[in-house]
């Protein structure tokens, strides 16, 4: 009989399993075993990957939890119940009763011990839904930092079904239990007592005591003897004894990672965890032991006893009867893929809803196709009858309202909401308001989104401003009920960074050693660490290092465990965290199918993640947080705030006027610009993002995006779409990039594979960019319809699939006449592209901001940049984006005590002529160490007309004002002083009388009593500073402004270093356009992006762009150049390179690099001076603005 | 009680069951049934190297509780031996009883 383990973690108990429920469910198979349970730490988190598992593997699933049991305090574990002092003790617990126990102030619960509790199957979900309700019960927050678990009472209260009263959970109480751990000392009677009491509490046929052994030395936690003392109490009461192992990993090679996960666990080092108190795993046998091995076990426990086969025979027989109870049907006792969407009378619909969504859509056709007729009608009406026939087969009308409610629901909110995804593809999401592309005007299928092949709930995802997400959230739970909806979670999981930090921790290495290391570390994943000291040049000083260690008994021989760890930890899940855009919406029975927690929002969270949906039959929105939009949203409110007028907006945009000098109709008479019904077709528009200058635009920002840009020179809305679809690791790695540009520029004459393809292929002048274009491919070539079709696309790219998609596309494209030759080029392309192309609806989706964000660009930068600066939008640190400002000669205006708020706010500044312009207020929101109140009290009593009323009435903190001061933000005020009473003291003057005024509240000499009138005479305080202090330098200046606000403010940061510059002989962004391909220069700036993306060929390449104050400069390095820079690829702000022009389009021009230095090690520099051993001149040794400062990763976004 | 780790040679029986070790050239026979467990090893502070997939052995070893006798005849002693999983090397690592002179 094959033997079924019942208690098993996988690795989605963070930090203490080690295996994936795949190899679980494998190695059980292979054993022959025909059932294994998921009993993860604390929820169900690797459950639906272990239903899938099995299924794959052909066993029946077993789920279960591993959850704290939680008592009052009193009721210590090694104090005796009976003698516990006061009177919460054992007769409480009794007399508390079963429902009541919920109540009992959990502030005073703790935790004592951990049980396995199985759900039972085969009773109509009736044991999952009792599972599912005890783990939310276990995570219930009665006040912050409440122990998660469950109190006997509880678990009694849930292990009987309300209706039957049929037990629907066992519990397992083992080692772990208040019994297993009461054993230690060789206690015999407080363990007694304490299974004595679970045996009163549960309800019959709930319990079962879990035997286990690890073979450990006599008498210690989880040995032979152990187990038989809970084998004999299990026996004296009468209650029934499984045998688990409980398992931490699938075989014995798993022991050390189950060492370092404790370690992370109690942020302990190993060495600390053995002794002298052991709190590790007393040895690694916690494995998935095979049949054969577990009777081994269970042969020594019975021996051990003093018993014989016929109880050995009793405790495995048992085990299979608590297990065969256990076995779930994914389909009848979990929900398996059975979709479950909101009742529709939640939205208030009384009928049928298909009959409600017809409705809509033929009211939508006259919103959205005014005055259509003809044959453009036909088609549209077809397409649509098309589209609700497939969505009433599935029953998916419901989806379809409730979908559109959501949406509604933010429009009503005033919050801006794109639809995403492949939801763009549909008609019926179209007319109902869910999408704003127009699917037949850019030609989408329909059946990329869904299709009557495709059962599963398809994807709608609607942005909305990041600023307004957390309330759109709200409002959806009040909207359908907290029963039935919830925010989704995601698995965090080790990545190289993480787990090198927690292997150093493990082994009880430095924190800043290790930290050292960690920041080496730059995008591979751990598993592949030692391969990555093999080859990446960044990585060659700790290569040596450990080779050095090697043979050395030395601390240091602890680097080669250190990566042998790391590898061990990589992908294992660390803890769940709300998704950042999933919420699930259910119908009243939701909270029976999933576990809830908390989330960091307050908002419940389940316990499942995205991979989970689909078989749990949830239906999922994204609603994502996009700060673009929130950009943008605030761009809108400044530009009607500054212009409250249409004519203003006009004048100010330069928007086009018609004959009686009328201004576009998307403009409203008050100023309000409505940016969804902006025409797709502005010239200005166009040039800007034709110029490449797209930094701060949605999705064409990146260093790889305006290079591309330049050399596709968008003319129109679709070109947008393109290129957005071809800036993707597919397109990119299968090299389809150069023969699409050759073609479109007319260098090549367009290919194509067969004349019956130029249809699908023509728009991208016969080169596969979309997913569209696939199915369109599949359709012409094997007339399999467009639904099979999409069926197609999805197996490409998956091993075991593929083989037979591709047997049916040659032999059915043979049959219907097409050249070997031709099916052999047109399966290439489709083999190296279908999986990884892009949905030409997601294309289309994207490009709207994407075009409405170059659109605010070009006529009302202010605003626009304003708007980025607050929500901070992009890719690139916030500083580029004032030096952005800086570049379009746009007034960057200081912080100032009256003018300043809490925004960043677009001002009119008199300029020197007389002429007025628009330029950006700094906001106080950035300044370091100012908090939230000292800001909301600076912006209520503004103006102040002294130091003295600043002080009165903003109470800011001593550190506070003198950062203000720094900041220069009292200028204006001592300005305004010096006008009147010719005082000529510096900034530096104030700074130093403000830190010589003693502390303290008593001091108010300056200050006005209370009830005295403030006279608006002379700021005493200013007016009396004295002259002895020069002015700040402008280099010191700009170093405050990067220490207090992480931006240079008053000039670009490189201005300081000059005369280095001059000497090294650099070039200046804006000057390489001018320059031929290929010359050779040197350039030299801060650090603003690094990325390495994925290349052909697999060779790395790094991507560094800096800015020198003129502009970006785009470096790439390929693998030499990365062998001369080494560490300074990573670990460096300020970068000189040296490197070859490469002319990338009319407007592009890029930078192959050959070398690279850090500017800040002035010795080390290719000066001349530095060859001949001659002492630098000393303007080049004087300290630049960045020099001594610590914000590196506000400043240039990295954390070199 | 003596700590050692010392090699020693043992037979073993068709079941795995220890018949008799050799250690310092003499032959000790089993006199009671040896007892078995798992003790853990503080391996990151005696390995270098803990790769995935090295192997069993590496977190814990096998200890063999086992009282025997000097060539089959004199006091039973008790010797804790252990097994590597990985090597199936023995070694002795402790002499119970009064047999301290002996370890030097």
């Amino acid at each position: 009989m094959a033997f079924t383990h019942l208690h098993v973690s996988t690795a989605f108990s963070a930090h203490y399993g080690v295996s994936w429920p795949e190899q679980l469910a494998q190695a059980a198979a292979a054993d022959g075993a025909d059932a294994l349970a998921c009993t993860d730490r604390d929820g169900l988190y690797g459950t639906i990957k272990h239903l899938r598992a099995c299924m794959d593997a052909g066993l029946d699933p077993i789920v279960g939890v591993d959850l704290a049991v939680l008592e009052p305090a009193e009721a210590l574990l090694n104090s005796s119940p009976a003698t516990a002092p006061g009177s919460t003790g054992r007769e409480q617990v009794r007399d508390s009763g079963l429902l009541q126990g919920r109540d009992t102030g959990r502030e005073q619960l703790r935790e004592a011990g951990r049980v396995v509790v199985l759900a039972h199957g085969g009773n109509r979900a009736a044991g999952y839904r009792a599972l599912v309700r005890l783990i939310s019960d276990a995570h219930e927050q009665r006040h912050p930092r409440s122990p998660v678990g469950v109190t006997v009472e509880q678990l009694a209260a849930r292990a009987i079904d309300p209706q039957t009263l049929a037990p629907v959970l066992t519990v397992l109480v083992g080692p772990s239990s208040d019994v297993g751990l009461a054993m230690g000392g060789r206690k015999y009677l407080l363990p007694r007592r304490r299974f004595a009491r679970w045996h009163r509490l549960m309800p019959a046929g709930t319990l079962a005591a879990e035997i286990v052994s690890h073979l450990s030395a006599p008498g210690d936690h989880l040995s032979t003897s152990s187990a038989v003392r809970m084998l004999k109490l299990a026996t004296e009461l009468g209650v029934p004894a499984v045998l688990t192992n409980a398992v931490r990993y699938c075989d014995s090679d798993g022991a050390a990672t189950a060492d370092v996960l404790d370690s992370a666990r109690s942020l302990t080092p190993l060495t600390a965890l053995a002794g002298p108190e052991p709190q590790l795993q007393p040895n690694g046998q916690g494995w998935l032991k095979t049949s054969r091995q577990m009777t081994d076990v269970a042969r020594e426990i019975i021996s051990a006893a003093g018993l014989g086969t016929a109880e050995l025979t009793r405790l495995l027989a048992s085990t299979e009867q608590v297990a065969d109870r256990c076995r779930m049907d994914p389909v009848t006792d979990m929900g398996w893929k059975q979709p479950v969407v909101p009742e529709v009378s939640v939205i208030g619909i009384q009928h049928d809803p298909l009959t409600e969504l017809t409705l809509r859509c033929e009211a939508g056709i006259g919103r959205r196709f005014p005055g259509i007729s003809g044959t453009p009608e036909r088609v549209m009406r077809a397409r649509l009858q098309h589209e609700l026939q497939i969505i009433d087969r599935l029953g998916f009308a419901s989806y379809f309202l409730t979908v559109a409610e959501v949406s509604q629901m933010i429009l009503d909110m005033g919050v801006r909401a794109a639809a995403r995804g492949s939801g763009a593809s549909s008609l019926v999401n179209y007319l109902i308001g869910i999408s704003q592309v127009d699917p037949l005007r850019h030609d989408l299928i329909f059946e990329r989104f869904l299709s009557r092949d495709r059962s599963t709930l398809p994807d709608i995802d609607i942005d909305v401003e990041s600023a307004e997400r957390h309330n759109v959230y709200s409002r959806i739970f009040e909207r359908f009920g907290a029963e039935r909806v919830t925010l989704m979670s995601m698995q965090n999981g080790y990545r190289a960074r993480g787990a090198v930090r927690d292997a150093g921790l493990a082994l009880g290495m430095d924190e800043d050693d290790v930290g050292t290391i960690a920041k080496q570390l730059w995008r591979f994943s751990a598993r592949k660490f030692r391969e990555a000291m093999a080859e990446k040049p960044e990585l060659r000083e700790f290569s040596d290092q450990v080779e050095r260690s090697r043979g050395a008994r030395t601390r240091h021989q602890q680097l080669d465990l250190l990566v042998d760890l790391t590898e061990r930890l990589d992908r294992l899940p660390r803890h769940i965290s709300m998704h950042p855009c999933g919420v699930i919406l259910g119908d009243s029975t939701l909270l029976d199918r999933t576990p809830v927690q908390p989330s960091g929002l307050g908002l419940p969270m389940s316990q499942f993640d995205k991979h989970d949906m689909d078989p749990m039959g949830m239906l999922k929105l994204d609603v994502l947080g996009v700060r673009m939009q929130s950009a943008m949203a605030y761009a809108l409110r400044e530009v009607i705030r500054i212009h409250p007028s249409k004519a203003e907006v006009v004048e100010a945009g330069n928007h086009p006027v018609d004959e009686q000098g009328k201004g576009p109709s998307f403009i409203s008479d008050d100023g309000r610009i409505e940016l969804n019904a902006v025409p797709l077709d502005d010239e200005p528009t166009y040039e800007l993002i034709r110029s490449t200058y797209t930094l701060g635009c949605f999705q064409i920002e990146s260093p790889g995006q305006r290079e591309l840009i330049g050399k596709l020179a968008p003319r129109e809305f679709n070109d947008l779409i393109i290129d957005i679809s071809l800036f993707r690791p597919g397109p990119m790695k299968s090299n389809m990039v150069k023969p699409f540009l050759e073609n479109r520029h007319g260098f090549a004459p367009e290919v194509y594979p067969h004349p019956a393809l130029k249809p699908a292929l023509a728009e991208t002048h016969g080169v596969t960019v979309f997913h569209e274009q696939v199915l369109k491919t599949f359709d012409i070539m094997t007339g399999c319809g467009l639904a099979r079709a999409d069926e197609l696309r999805r197996a490409l790219g998956n091993e075991a699939k593929e083989p037979a998609v591709e047997e049916y596309f040659r032999r059915t494209a043979r049959t219907k006449g097409y050249a070997l030759d031709v099916i052999d080029q047109v399966w290439d392309t489709l083999k190296s592209f279908g999986s990884f192309g892009f949905c030409k609806a997601h294309g289309a989706a994207f490009a709207v901001p994407t075009y409405q964000s170059a659109w605010l660009k070009a006529h009302h930068p202010e605003a626009f940049l304003a708007g980025l600066w607050e929500h901070d939008p992009g890719m690139y640190p916030r500083r580029l984006l004032v030096a952005e400002a800086r570049r379009m000669g746009i007034p960057i205006l200081p912080v100032d005590i009256n003018a300043s708020s809490g925004e960043y706010r677009v001002e009119w500044v008199l300029q020197k002529d007389g002429s007025k312009r628009l330029g950006i207020r700094m906001s106080l929101a950035g300044l370091y160490g100012l908090s939230g109140a000292e800001l909301k009290r600076i912006v209520a009593a503004q103006p102040y007309d002294s130091l003295a009323d600043f002080r009165t009435r903003a109470k800011v903190s001593r550190p506070a004002m003198k950062r203000l001061a720094q900041l220069g933000a009292f200028d204006s005020l001592h300005a305004a002083v010096k006008g009147r009473t010719g005082s000529s003291a510096s900034r530096a003057d104030m700074i130093a009388h403000l830190e010589s005024l003693p502390s303290g509240a008593g001091n108010r000499r300056w200050d006005p009593m209370a009830g005295q009138l403030h006279l608006p005479l002379e700021d005493l305080e200013l007016s009396n500073l004295q002259n002895r202090l020069p002015e700040p330098t402008m280099t010191e200046k700009v170093r405050t402004e990067l220490d207090l606000l992480a931006l240079d403010v008053s000039g670009h940061l490189m201005t300081s270093y000059q005369p280095l510059l001059e000497a090294l002989g650099v070039t200046t962004s804006d000057k390489l356009l001018g320059l031929r391909s290929n010359t050779e220069v040197m350039v030299a700036g801060v650090r603003v992006a690094t990325q390495t993306p994925p290349m052909r060929g697999g060779k790395r390449v790094v991507f560094i762009s800096i800015d020198d104050g003129t502009g970006c400069i785009d470096a790439t390095f390929f693998t030499e150049a990365q062998e001369k820079s080494g560490p300074l690829l990573f670990g460096t702000r300020m970068l000189l390179i040296r490197g070859l022009t490469r002319r990338t389009g009319p407007r592009g021009i890029s930078l192959q690099a050959l070398e690279a230095w850090d500017l800040s090690e002035t010795a080390t520099l290719p000066l001349p001076g530095n060859a001949t051993g001659r002492p630098l001149a000393p303007e080049l040794l004087t300290p630049g603005a960045f020099d001594g400062t610590s914000r590196t990763l506000a400043v240039t976004g990295f954390n070199g | 009680m003596g700590m050692f780790t010392q090699s020693v040679e043992v037979s073993c029986a068709q079941n795995g069951l220890p018949l008799r070790l050799e250690w310092q050239g003499r032959t000790y026979r089993l006199g009671a049934e040896p007892v078995r467990w798992y003790e853990r090893r503080n391996w990151w502070e005696e390995e270098s190297r803990a790769a995935a997939g090295a192997g069993a052995g590496l977190v814990d070893s096998e200890i063999w509780r086992v009282q025997a006798r000097l060539d089959g005849q004199g006091p039973l002693l008790t010797f804790d031996l252990s097994r590597h999983v990985g090597s199936g090397r023995w070694r002795l690592i402790r002499l119970h009883d009064a047999q301290q002179q002996r370890t030097a």
